[in-house]
């Protein structure tokens, strides 16, 4: 934020609206996001939720900036608190010329929270007229008149920002909000907040064309674009919105979603349709990827193409189910019985999402085998601002799929053919001449179970090639900050938009710092052993308490002895500040 | 002719119930003269979890308990396959019995076998849920399961004794499975010689409910009613126990078949697109 004279004029902006009642009390995050966007500034949106139905605290948190950011700032500059228990989590965070705008029907804001600086408005809405408006609906246009005036905003801009996000709703309803944000006018206007009175301006920019989407979503659609047309799962957070999303949209494609009875189902259906030469996903959480285990594994030694994605919670076992955490790393790489090959890729925003969706789908048909999509519940839930997907890109790879003619042409046809790439010829169900047997057990190249040892390294050695294979094709990382300093960092998944940025700070306070997002998590790529061996220490960001991606980087040869982890498992991301000040010490001491 | 494999020769015990059951299904296969390469037999593990490669059509072995969620999973990606399940009672009735009431609820259609011996036979011997029989305190009933959940339509039961009442019951149910009318349950009486004989003791307890006189198998109630009462007299009930004649076919999305190529869906795929801009 800049200041001209008694004017902000404000470029990067966070907002936070609290209160009791769930997702839909929070109206005014999204009218306020819709003011940003017309004013070309990115998004980022966060909510925080109590796992509960209705009711529970619920917290919307918004970034607007001008600069596109992937994720939340340090400091909060607008607080809408519907509550007392908003003003005590959001006020720590409050900037010290924050703004609050508090319903105060039950008395006023407890300060003690709050910076001396802040500036409150204690808006007493119980004695406000309700009329025939919800009042959570009313509460919300109203407090958005007052942020709007806060803002800058012309009140007609704002109005026409309330009609189009209230368009769908019954003409009397639409009025009554109408009326209910004119309140707010009035309000302000008492408060000595008058139409162009505010000691705040937002900046404004052109942002381009832009989507804002969110990390599911991304995933699901990147699946169905490349062809992905079976979806099976049980619903656990932060997954669920993957089932509701294709629930929705296979079925317009000639596709099935299903809900499954457990993951045991969700798992072996996916199986099932993958057997039968669909392209199928399924995903799940911790706790329901304990329970996949088995048929993980039995999609690397029967060698059947399904994409498994995990959205990582905080654990362990049920844990905190809304919280994010990276966690599962240990499960995901080295998780189910024996011994087969899997791929790891771990988007880190919207647009990885959809682009490692697209790979994994056709790298699980290339490959016959599990690709698994790691995410994180902040990558998941969170929405942000990224350019349209270049959804005309995209390629459906068949794969070794074998077409009746092509089999017709073969003198014989063996399911497991061993063959120099490990990859077999594939026929599926309905194909004729191409009966073939599938199997978790080891078998021989007909599919017939076998326990000859020489068969038995055969087949091993041959699945494993299948990651030689693909190897080249495995999407590389995403480097940022200075290729050439001494200190790196590195990290997935949400990481991404705070090391970005926290390297930006670092290097603002002269220490320069190379950034490094792997995105193939398994196996490691050599890009990822050269980043670390190219510096004399990374540091490793990860939220979980036993630094699982430093082990797994140490587990391929990486030099442990570089790698120092900045661990946190609260339940609570970084935010760009708070990294670059745990960096800033630990360098500090270096 | 692209050669394949060669069907096994099954590697059960002489006397082992299992041999009917296949014997039932090649049977079937033939009577409804169904080209291999559209029939996907899927089986769980045990020793009845072989059978899929012993017939030379496209099979796959399931997970322990899991074969019903695979089966379904086929069918619903290419309903044009017929899909035959099929299981032990361990498999079925112990680590896979949540499935099954699914199975019943959603009531897909595929057929699923299940070869009840009363006994892990492939494990050497411990007890499944129906060692101590099908009625009584211990014991378990999957057609009463099945009678109880209202979407069921094919419900039977055989004996791998009487092949004769087998094979018009295994060819019933893949009839009716492939007629998309539903989910064809067949419980089979197939001992395991080793573990568990229990030929005599079935020959004397079995009654074929066609001769049972009020028995109706288009009615819940009192195809319930003649289960339950043979039951209480140590009989079991075998046979077509439940038979919905009022079915109209399903129809169903065919996944496999669809069109992927994404110029095809493009202006579709802009849509979703566009309902996410700012
Ligand atoms: C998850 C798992 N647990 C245990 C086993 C070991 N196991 C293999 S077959 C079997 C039971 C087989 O009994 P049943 O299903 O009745 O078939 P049968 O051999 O009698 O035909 C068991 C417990 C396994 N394969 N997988
Ligand atoms: S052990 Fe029992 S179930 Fe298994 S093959 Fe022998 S007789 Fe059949």
């Amino acid at each position: 934020m800049t200041a001209t004279g008694t004017t902000r004029v404000l470029t990067d902006l966070d907002v936070m609206v609290a209160g009791q009642g769930g997702d839909g009390s929070l109206t005014v995050a999204n009218l306020l996001g819709i003011l940003l966007g017309r004013r070309g500034f990115h998004l980022y949106v966060a909510r925080d939720v109590a796992s509960r139905i209705k009711g529970g605290h619920a917290a919307a948190l918004m970034r607007g900036s001008l600069v596109p950011r992937g994720s939340l700032g340090d400091r909060i500059d607008l607080l809408v608190a519907f509550d007392a228990e908003a003003i005590e989590k959001g006020g720590p965070r409050l900037a010290d010329d924050g703004v609050v705008i508090f319903d105060a029907s039950d008395g006023p804001a407890d300060r003690q929270h709050l910076p001396a600086g802040a500036r409150i408005f204690e808006i007493p809405f119980a004695r406000m007229a309700v009329r025939d408006l919800r009042r959570d609906l009313f509460k919300n246009s109203l407090a958005f008149g007052v942020a709007a005036r806060m803002l800058g905003a012309p009140d007609t801009e704002a109005e026409e920002i309330l009609a189009q996000r209230f368009s769908h709703l019954r003409p009397e309803v639409a009025a009554a909000n109408l009326d209910a944000l004119r309140e707010g006018f009035a309000y302000a206007d008492a408060q000595g907040l008058g139409e162009g009175a505010s000691p705040w301006r937002l900046d404004s920019a052109d942002a381009g064309d832009r989507i804002l989407i969110s990390g599911n979503e991304a995933l699901a659609f990147g699946f169905l674009v490349a062809g992905g047309r079976f979806y099976a799962g049980y619903p656990i957070t932060p997954a669920s919105e993957i089932l509701s999303w294709l629930e929705r949209r296979l079925p317009q494609f000639g596709g099935v979603a299903l809900q499954a009875e457990d993951e045991l189902a969700a798992v072996n259906l996916a199986i099932g349709a993958a057997l039968a030469g669909v392209r199928a996903m399924t995903a799940t959480s911790g706790p329901g990827l304990a329970l996949m285990q088995e048929g993980i594994s039995q999609l690397g030694s029967a060698e059947i193409p399904v994409v498994v994605v995990d959205c990582q919670r905080s654990g362990p076992s049920t844990g905190m189910p809304t919280k994010p955490e990276q966690s599962d790393i240990g499960m995901v790489v080295h998780g189910g019985n024996g011994d087969f090959p899997r791929v790891v890729l771990a988007p880190g925003d919207p647009t990885d999402c959809f682009e490692l969706g697209v790979e994994a789908t056709n790298l699980a048909h290339l490959f016959q085998g599990p690709v698994f999509v790691l995410l994180d519940q902040a990558v998941s839930q969170d929405s942000m601002t990224v350019p349209p997907f270049a959804v005309d890109e995209v390629e459906i790879e068949p794969g070794k799929v074998l077409t009746a003619e092509e089999l017709a042409a073969m003198g014989e046809y063996r399911r497991y053919a061993i063959t120099e790439d490990g990859i077999s010829p594939w026929a599926v169900p309905g194909t004729p001449g191409g009966m073939n047997l599938v199997t978790g057990n080891e078998r021989n190249e007909w599919g017939q179970v076998s326990t000859d040892p020489t068969n038995r390294v055969a087949m091993m050695d041959k699945r494993m090639r299948k990651l030689e294979t693909v190897l080249p094709r495995l999407p590389r990382g995403r480097r940022f900050g200075r290729a050439d300093a001494p200190v790196g960092i590195l990290g997935i998944g949400m990481q991404l938009g705070v090391m970005v940025e926290a390297v930006e700070l670092l290097e603002a306070d002269g220490i320069a710092v190379a950034g490094f997002q792997p995105r193939t998590l398994w196996p490691l790529l050599d890009e990822t052993a050269e980043f670390v061996e190219a510096r004399e220490r990374v540091y490793v960001v990860e939220h979980n308490a036993e630094a699982q991606l430093t082990h797994l980087l140490a587990s391929v040869g990486i030099p442990r002895e570089r790698l120092v982890p900045i661990l946190r498992y609260d339940g609570i991301p970084f935010r760009p500040g708070e990294l670059a000040g745990r960096i800033l010490a630990e360098e500090v001491g270096a | 002719m692209t050669a394949t494999y060669a069907p096994a020769r099954p590697i059960w015990c002489a006397g082992c119930g299992h041999f009917g059951v296949q014997g039932a299904m090649a049977h079937a296969f033939a009577a409804l003269q169904i080209p291999p390469h559209e029939i996907v037999v899927l089986a769980g593990i045990g020793c009845s979890g072989t059978v899929q490669n012993n017939l030379g059509t496209y099979g796959y072995h399931a997970l322990h308990g899991r074969v019903l969620p695979t089966a379904a999973g086929v069918h619903l990606a290419n309903p044009h396959l017929t899909v035959v399940a099929a299981g032990g009672d361990g498999d079925g009735y112990a680590i896979g019995m949540g499935h099954l009431v699914h199975a019943f609820r959603r009531d897909l259609p595929f057929v699923y076998v299940v070869m009840n011996n009363g006994v892990y036979g492939l494990t050497k011997g411990q007890d499944s849920p129906t060692r101590h029989g099908l009625s009584g305190i211990g014991g378990f009933d999957a057609i009463d399961l099945g009678l109880s959940i209202p979407a069921t339509g094919f419900l039977a039961r055989g004996f791998s004794r009487h092949p004769a009442q087998l094979q018009r019951l295994m060819t019933d149910a893949i009839r009716y499975a492939r007629e998309a009318k539903g989910f064809a349950f067949i419980e089979v009486l197939s001992p395991c010689v080793t573990y568990n004989d229990t030929y005599a003791s079935w020959e004397q307890a079995v009654v074929d409910v066609a001769h049972v006189d009020d028995h109706d198998p288009t009615d819940r109630a009192a195809a319930f009613a003649v289960t339950t009462g043979l039951a209480a007299e140590g009989k079991i009930a075998t046979g077509q126990i439940l038979l919905d004649p009022d079915r109209e076919p399903r129809r169903e999305p065919v996944p496999a078949a669809e069109d992927l190529r994404p110029a095809v869906h493009a202006s579709a795929y802009a849509e979703i697109l566009d309902r996410y801009r700012v």
